[in-house]
Parts: C-alpha cells; sequence; structure tokens
C-alpha cells in the first residue's frame, strides 16, 4: 500500500563492457513501476540479454547503479555483504531463459521446490503443497512427476515459470522465452504470462512475439547498439514510431 | 525376443521394406555367430599353447590356494586406494576451478607434479624415501616424527596409489564438472542459490553420471597397479605368485596363473561396469 509510486526496478546509468572494450550497454536507465509490464525490443546483439542479466547480476555492470525492490547495489562495490544483498534480488526475483535450464536430473516437482526448500529454507511440505497449485495454475498438474526431458518446449518453459514463481518474486524477467519454441507451442506459453500479467506481476520481459508486446505489455522499449531508441505505449510504437530506427525494426519483425 | 525389430504384422510397411529389414537382421545374426566362433577358436588356441609349453598343471592346481590368500590384499589395497583416490579427486577438481590462488595453485601442482612422475618412484617415495624427511624433520627439533613419517609397506602402498590415481581422476572429475551446460548454473543463481549449493544440488548430481564410466575404468586399472605394493613385500597376488615361482623354479606356472586371476577379476569388473552404464544409460533416457 505505502510507496505505491516506488518503482519495483531502477536501473541508473548502466554500462557494461566485456574484455577487448566491447561495450555493450552504454548508460542504460530503466524503471519499472509495481504491475507494470514492460517489452524490451531490438535487434540481435543490441544489449538486451545483458540489460536482463544486469539486473539480477547474473552479469555483473560494469558501471551504474541497480535497485530492486528496494535494494540497492552499485557496481564495482567493494563489500563483504555484497554477495548476500545480490542473493537477496535474486531471490526477489524471476528469470525464465531462452533454453528453459531445468534441472534434468530432478522431476518437474522438484523442479519447483528447489529453491523454496533449498534457498528459503522452507518445509518440504509446505513447499510442495504451494508447487501443486502452481502446477495446476499452469496447468500441468499431471505431469509433476516426469522428468523435463519427457515434456514439450512449451510445458518445459511453463514448468521453468512456476519454477520462478515458486519464490513468489517481486518481478519476473523473461529472456526471449519462445524464442526456442515450436511455433505451435508459443501461444500456451504466451497466454501464461498475459495471466501473469493481469494478475499484476512486475514483468520485464525482452520478447519479439507480437501479441504479448502490443497487447499485454503496458509500455514499449526499443533497444539498439545499447541505447534505447524510443519508448512508449504499444499503441503509439506500433502505429505511430518517432524514430526512423524504430520504422526499420518493426518493418523488420512485422 | 528382439527388441530392435518390433515390426508388428500388416503394419503397412511395405514387402521390400521388410525384405530389407530381414535382411539386416540376418547379417547381424551372422556376424554374431561368426564372433562367437572366432573366440571359441583363439580360447583353444591359447589352451593349446599352454599344453605345449608343457605346463605343470598340477604344481599350478596345488598353489592355487597359496596365491589366493593374496586376494585379500589384493582387494583391500584397492578399494581403500580407490576411495583416497575419489576424495582426491572431488577436492582436486573443486581447487582447479576454484578462483582462489592459493586452492587453484596447491591441486594444479599436485595434478602436474603425480602425473610427471612414475607410479613406482611415487611407491618408494612414501616407503623409503618419508623416513629420511621424518629424520631431517626431527634434526629441525620435531622429536619423535620419523616414527610418524616410517609407514608400514600396506598403508604406504595404499596412499601412493590413492594419491597418484586422485591426480588423474582430479582431471576426470573437472572435466565431468565443466561438460554441465552453464545454463544449469545461471538457472541456480537466478533463485539465489550460493556457490556450494549450486555445486551440490545441481552440477554435483549430474556430473556424477558423466563421471562414473570413467572413475570405473580407473578402478579396474587400480585393481592391477596394486601388485606395485608387492614391491614392498606386502603379501598380496602378484607376491605370493613370483615367491612361489623362484622357490620351485616354475616362474612361468605362477605367472600365468596370476595374470589369469587379475584378467578374472577385471573381466568381472567390467562386467559390473557394463550393468552400471546401461543402468545409468535408462535414467539418461527418461531425463534428455
Ligand atoms: N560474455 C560475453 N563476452 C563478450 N561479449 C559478450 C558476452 N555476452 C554478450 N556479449 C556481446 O554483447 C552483445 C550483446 O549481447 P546480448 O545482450 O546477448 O544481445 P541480445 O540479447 O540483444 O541479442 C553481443 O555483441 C555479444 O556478442
Ligand atoms: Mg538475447
Amino acid at each position: 500500500m505505502m510507496e505505491n509510486d516506488s518503482p519495483m526496478v531502477k536501473i541508473t546509468n548502466i554500462h557494461k563492457v566485456f574484455p577487448q572494450d566491447v561495450h555493450v550497454l552504454c548508460g542504460i536507465d530503466l524503471e519499472v513501476k509495481k504491475g507494470e509490464t514492460v517489452a524490451i525490443l531490438g535487434a540481435s546483439g543490441s544489449g538486451k540479454s545483458t540489460l536482463l542479466r544486469c539486473i539480477n547480476f547474473l552479469e555483473e555492470p560494469t558501471a551504474g547503479t541497480v535497485e530492486v525492490d528496494g535494494i540497492t547495489i552499485e557496481a564495482g562495490e567493494n563489500d563483504k555483504l555484497r554477495n548476500g544483498r545480490i542473493r537477496d534480488i535474486r531471490k526477489r526475483t524471476g528469470m525464465c531463459f531462452q533454453a528453459f535450464n531445468l534441472f534434468p536430473h530432478m522431476t518437474v516437482l522438484e523442479n519447483i521446490i528447489e529453491g523454496p526448500v533449498t534457498v528459503l529454507r522452507q518445509k518440504k511440505e509446505a513447499a510442495t503443497a504451494y508447487a501443486e497449485q502452481l502446477l495446476q495454475w499452469i496447468g500441468l498438474s499431471e505431469k509433476s512427476d516426469e522428468h523435463p526431458s519427457r515434456l514439450s518446449g512449451g510445458q518445459q518453459q511453463r514448468v521453468a515459470i512456476a519454477r520462478s514463481l515458486a519464490m513468489k518474486p517481486k518481478v519476473m524477467l523473461f529472456d526471449e522465452p519462445t524464442s526456442a519454441l515450436d511455433p505451435e507451442l508459443v501461444g500456451e506459453v504466451v497466454e501464461v504470462m498475459e495471466r501473469l500479467a493481469k494478475e499484476g506481476m512486475t514483468i520485464v520481459a525482452v520478447t519479439h512475439e507480437l501479441h504479448f508486446a502490443r497487447d499485454v505489455a503496458d509500455r514499449i522499449l526499443i533497444m539498439d547498439n545499447g541505447n534505447w531508441v524510443e519508448q512508449g505505449p504499444p499503441e503509439k510504437i506500433f502505429n505511430n514510431p518517432e524514430q526512423e530506427r524504430t520504422r526499420q525494426f518493426l518493418a523488420h519483425i512485422l | 525376443m528382439k527388441a530392435d525389430t518390433n515390426l508388428s504384422e500388416g503394419s503397412g510397411i511395405p514387402a521390400e521394406a521388410r525384405k530389407i529389414l530381414t535382411q539386416i537382421e540376418t547379417d547381424r545374426a551372422a556376424y554374431k555367430r561368426k564372433l562367437v566362433i572366432s573366440f571359441i577358436i583363439l580360447a583353444i588356441a591359447m589352451i593349446m599353447v599352454l599344453i605345449a609349453l608343457k605346463l605343470d598343471f598340477r604344481f599350478m592346481k596345488n598353489q592355487l590356494p597359496f596365491i589366493f590368500a593374496g586376494m585379500g590384499y589384493t582387494l583391500l589395497v584397492s578399494f581403500m586406494a580407490i576411495s583416497l583416490a575419489c576424495f582426491l579427486a572431488v577436492v582436486g577438481a573443486l581447487g582447479r576451478l576454484s578462483k582462489n590462488p592459493v586452492f587453484n595453485s596447491i591441486a594444479s601442482s599436485y595434478v602436474s607434479l603425480i602425473r610427471g612422475t612414475p607410479l613406482l618412484v611415487q611407491v618408494y617415495m612414501w616407503y623409503l624415501a618419508l623416513p629420511q624427511i621424518g629424520k631431517a624433520l626431527e634434526g629441525y627439533g620435531f622429536t619423535g616424527i620419523q616414527a610418524f613419517f616410517t609407514l608400514p609397506a600396506l598403508t604406504a602402498g595404499i596412499l601412493a596409489l590413492g594419491v597418484c590415481y586422485g591426480a588423474y581422476m582430479t582431471e576426470t572429475v573437472r572435466a565431468g564438472i565443466q561438460s554441465i551446460d552453464p545454463g544449469q548454473t545461471e538457472a541456480a543463481n537466478a533463485l539465489g542459490m550460493t556457490r556450494s549449493q549450486t555445486m551440490k544440488r545441481i552440477i554435483f548430481p549430474q556430473a556424477l553420471r558423466v563421471i562414473i564410466p570413467p572413475v570405473s575404468n580407473e578402478f579396474i586399472a587400480m585393481i592391477k597397479d596394486s601388485s606395485l605394493v608387492s614391491l614392498m613385500g606386502v603379501w598380496e597376488l602378484s607376491y605370493r605368485a613370483i615367491k612361489m615361482g623362484r622357490r620351485h623354479f616354475q616362474s612361468l606356472e605362477m605367472l600365468i596363473t596370476v595374470a589369469l586371476i587379475y584378467w578374472m577379476m577385471c573381466i568381472l569388473l567390467q562386467y559390473f561396469q557394463e550393468k552400471l552404464e546401461t543402468h545409468m544409460a535408462r535414467g539418461d533416457r527418461s531425463i534428455r
């Protein structure tokens, strides 16, 4: 209720330089409000994944500040408690990968309770009860005891979403969650993401899935060469883009 | 019975395709038959050679119980040494992958030093050279340490084999860990797991499937290398065979006998290894 206007994610002046002076992010700012859904679009190699990975420190930013749910971490800080704070951010941040990255040696249910039991030290029974609710919510209750390899790509990605949600995250990050899927399986994953957005989850999604970008996202950001090109509500970006670069990019994906 | 030809009749497979399938099946059966015949001929030839050598088979039979009594030591040394090697391999692999310079350099030197020196020299180091180190240390005022550094033959043998195989297996374990998709670590990190939780819960269980086949190979090799402890007078299989052979001037009989015993042990172990691997492969299919 309180601080309802303070952003869930606030990124200030993030730079990322890979070895050999590969400058991938060039001073990016991003604020995402509670409950907001933003879609990040941009050509391959423009730095979208790197930005997303800087939010939960899978990638260490070279400069700048990341704030998630009130936890602030500066790039290059030298603080003993820093790793603990990074984990605190990760506990509040769910992430879904293009390649799903489910744990192949565990069943679907074990995948989902792994975080709550190992990281949050929940009781196995409590974690299992919640996992079963999540499985029902993604429509895969009957797959609970299967290993991930027995599932289709779309089912695996839905399980990966459930695995993240089991941590009760404050914000969900999606990195091209449907890019590795056969076209006929994209819909079931987008549908789950859409329901998540409707239920008020804060979402940052890198995706070229048009329905999600146009009809689900509250705001679209276009990235090019590690900079924002343009941002705004979907209607404006799709119907009335200001920048030539945006027009070129949209022509490419539409 | 044949699982690889589950063609149900009348399943719409055209006659010419069925003909080819039948041909493939016949060829495969013929190959298997010829293979078995070759093996039998080889075995007969070997037995004939043994007979032609005019071996004293009765002597071999009479000495068998005496040699077999060394089996206990051979197995004891092998099992103790492989356990030590597994422990060192896991610690060594974590060291080789560690970002801590001290830990990393110690592990790397361990692997380099041990792999760069003959096992025979290492065995003598533990047995003969270590007491001298103890003596030198006594000179620096560590009284009573020489006794501690003077190892019984069995202990020296187990340490030598375990430390040596641990170095080779360090690389096996490291490769196994590195073969796991980095996406697994990222997924674990994204959930907020610590480094050790990730290793224990996610990486190691998956690496184990990759590591077990080469480690069982190492174990088979270890059974044979355990004969090196005979150099220090441990009464294991080969020591007993060599001793008896010399005493009666019938080394050929004794060496052939002990060679056959080792061979049988390895065949048995290989059988279990194959069982284990097919078992794990079955798990794999349900996993991939
Ligand atoms: N670990 C890395 N080391 C070096 N360069 C990298 C690394 N990760 C990404 N890059 C480079 O950063 C650029 C942006 O990558 P990425 O963020 O994956 O783009 P996108 O997700 O928009 O396709 C690419 O040129 C890529 O080659
Ligand atoms: Mg990407």
